[in-house]
């Protein structure tokens, strides 16, 4: 449903990414890991239409209101109440106020926040507010959700569950998901494919991991799936050498 | 827990001590009444301004200029500080007359205003008006300019336009921010109506005072700035109450 095709990306002379490809097929899990700095979050935004692509190109059959997006320092209205906040992209749409106030309190339900509509963000801790703002793009009904480290502020068993509620969601929606994500272990258990990103500047796509364990996933009991220990020591082994190789080459 | 609590029988004590000394020291003939006139001579010289009448059009003088100076300052320093905002031509041409605006002390336009628009209320909502203008004209400007980027990205990639940017993001910030100065620009606006008055003037508290200076009226004059400060803290109270409810997601 969207293909990422030789994409070379630029903010000066040289070029922070150069000739980089990733496919997502319709309802799949896809990461993005790499060092940082290696250009994943600038890959994000260029397949947002934020930043214009010094060659390549992105493509894709989806409409705009069909794609959706989470960042990591996403911020909701503070003025505005939970409910409200989740309505604001249906009434962009051409909902009617009522019809965007019901269907906000049903996600809002779903991501188990049912009873805290009314309240303003201030009033919700850090994973209730990560949770509205999922909800927030979720009530578009998107077929595809473009992830930059969503849940990397909150704190380890709130983004477990966050997360597992997210994939939960994707599954039974079947959402294609592209998730920016810095850990790897998190990138295995939920993904259909990895891609790693090599060091940058001029980072390349250097790996493409197809991840076999099955769905429906339960985050927990995928760590303990045999298959899960080589992936990840094979990612890390990839991922350190990148890394390696960025510091020599700074030397 | 007990030292906060009483705070407030504590200053009301020393308040009634100073008082009482006050008036001790006026009733010993220690206080030149030329200059000092006890507290009771005060009081007294305010309960004559209201037992008469002759207070109301003098209130409604000052109270109408101060006010519409209010209101006019904050709806146009609110139109050019977004349209300076938005419009960066308009930038160029607004920011320095504010600058310049800003660098006098506002009130020695008064007399100027006086030759302009006669001693009648006009002047006085003009300098009121100037005097808040400018302070929202800049309140609202640089907080335009210093909006949460990321709230305009959220809207934008949700699906919303411009009118979602004005209505979601700009005017809910603009809000704020007036509320934030709108004590301030309270006090601005009674500077400039009482000043200008002051200057020249048939009616108002203003002319009071300057009618109370010119007979060496000094219990009188207390009298007029005891009244000042308690409307203008009745005000406070008012946009205080005003603030919460409109900020009350803060
Ligand atoms: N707006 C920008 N202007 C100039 N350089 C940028 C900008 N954004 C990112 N970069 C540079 O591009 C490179 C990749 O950044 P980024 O895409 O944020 O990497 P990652 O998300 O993988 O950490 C970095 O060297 C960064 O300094
Ligand atoms: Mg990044």
């Amino acid at each position: 449903m969207l293909r990422v095709a030789d994409l070379s990306l630029s903010y000066g002379q040289v070029p922070v990414l150069e000739g980089a490809s990733l496919d997502i097929d319709d309802g799949q899990f896809v990461s993005l890991v790499g060092p940082s700095g290696s250009g994943k979050s600038s890959l994000l935004r260029a397949v947002m239409g934020l930043q214009k692509p010094l060659a390549g190109s992105v493509t894709t059959e989806l409409a705009k209101r069909d794609i959706g997006i989470l960042f990591q320092d996403d911020a909701l209205l503070p003025w505005r109440t939970a409910r409200e906040n989740v309505a604001l992209g249906l009434g962009f749409h051409g909902s009617n106020r009522r019809r965007a106030a019901d269907h906000a309190d049903s996600w809002l339900t779903q991501l188990g926040l049912s009873g805290l509509g009314d309240r303003y963000p201030r009033q919700l801790s850090g994973g209730q507010r990560k949770r509205v703002a999922l909800a927030q793009v979720l009530a578009l009904k998107p077929r595809l959700l473009l992830m930059d480290e969503p849940f990397a502020s909150l704190d380890a068993i709130v983004r477990a569950r966050v997360t597992q509620d997210l994939v939960d969601l994707a599954e039974r929606e079947r959402i294609g998901v592209l998730l920016v994500t810095h850990d790897l272990e998190e990138a295995i258990s939920l993904s259909d494919v990895v891609y790693l990103l090599s060091q940058g500047p001029r980072a390349r796509m250097s790996q493409r991991y197809d991840i076999p364990l099955s769905r429906p996933r339960k985050l927990i009991a995928t760590r303990s799936d045999p298959r899960f220990a080589p992936l990840l020591e094979r990612l890390w082994d990839d991922l350190s050498r990148e890394v390696d190789r960025g510091a020599a080459e700074a030397a | 827990m007990e030292r906060r609590k009483y705070v407030w029988l504590r200053q009301f004590i020393a308040f009634a001590i100073i008082i009482g000394l006050w008036e001790a020291a006026g009733r010993a003939k220690l206080l030149n009444p030329l200059y000092a006139p006890s507290p009771s001579r005060i009081v007294g010289a305010l309960i004559d301004l209201f037992a008469g009448g002759t207070i109301w059009p003098h209130l409604e003088a000052t109270f109408g200029a101060a006010l519409g100076g209010l209101a006019l300052g904050i709806v146009v320093g609110t139109v050019l500080g977004i349209a300076a905002a938005l419009a960066p031509f308009l930038a160029e041409l607004l920011e320095p007359v504010m600058i310049m605006l800003n660098a006098v002390p506002r009130v020695v336009l008064a007399p100027l205003f006086v030759i302009w628009l006669g001693i009648g209320i006009a002047s006085k909502v003009a300098l009121s008006f100037v005097l808040v203008a400018v302070l929202i004209f800049f309140t609202v400007f640089t907080g335009i300019l210093q909006v949460d980027r990321r709230l305009i990205e959220r809207i934008t990639t949700l699906g919303g336009g411009r009118t979602a940017l004005l209505r979601h993001v700009y005017l809910p910030s603009i809000v704020a921010w007036i509320m934030g100065n709108l004590k301030v620009a309270v006090g601005f606006a009674f500077t400039g109506a009482v000043v200008g008055e002051f200057v020249a003037a048939s009616r108002g508290l203003g002319y009071l005072l300057s009618f109370a200076q010119s007979t060496y009226n000094s219990a009188l004059m207390l009298a007029l700035v005891l009244l000042i400060m308690v409307f203008v803290l009745v005000i406070f109270a008012l946009a205080g109450r005003l603030e919460r409810h409109l900020l009350r997601w803060r």
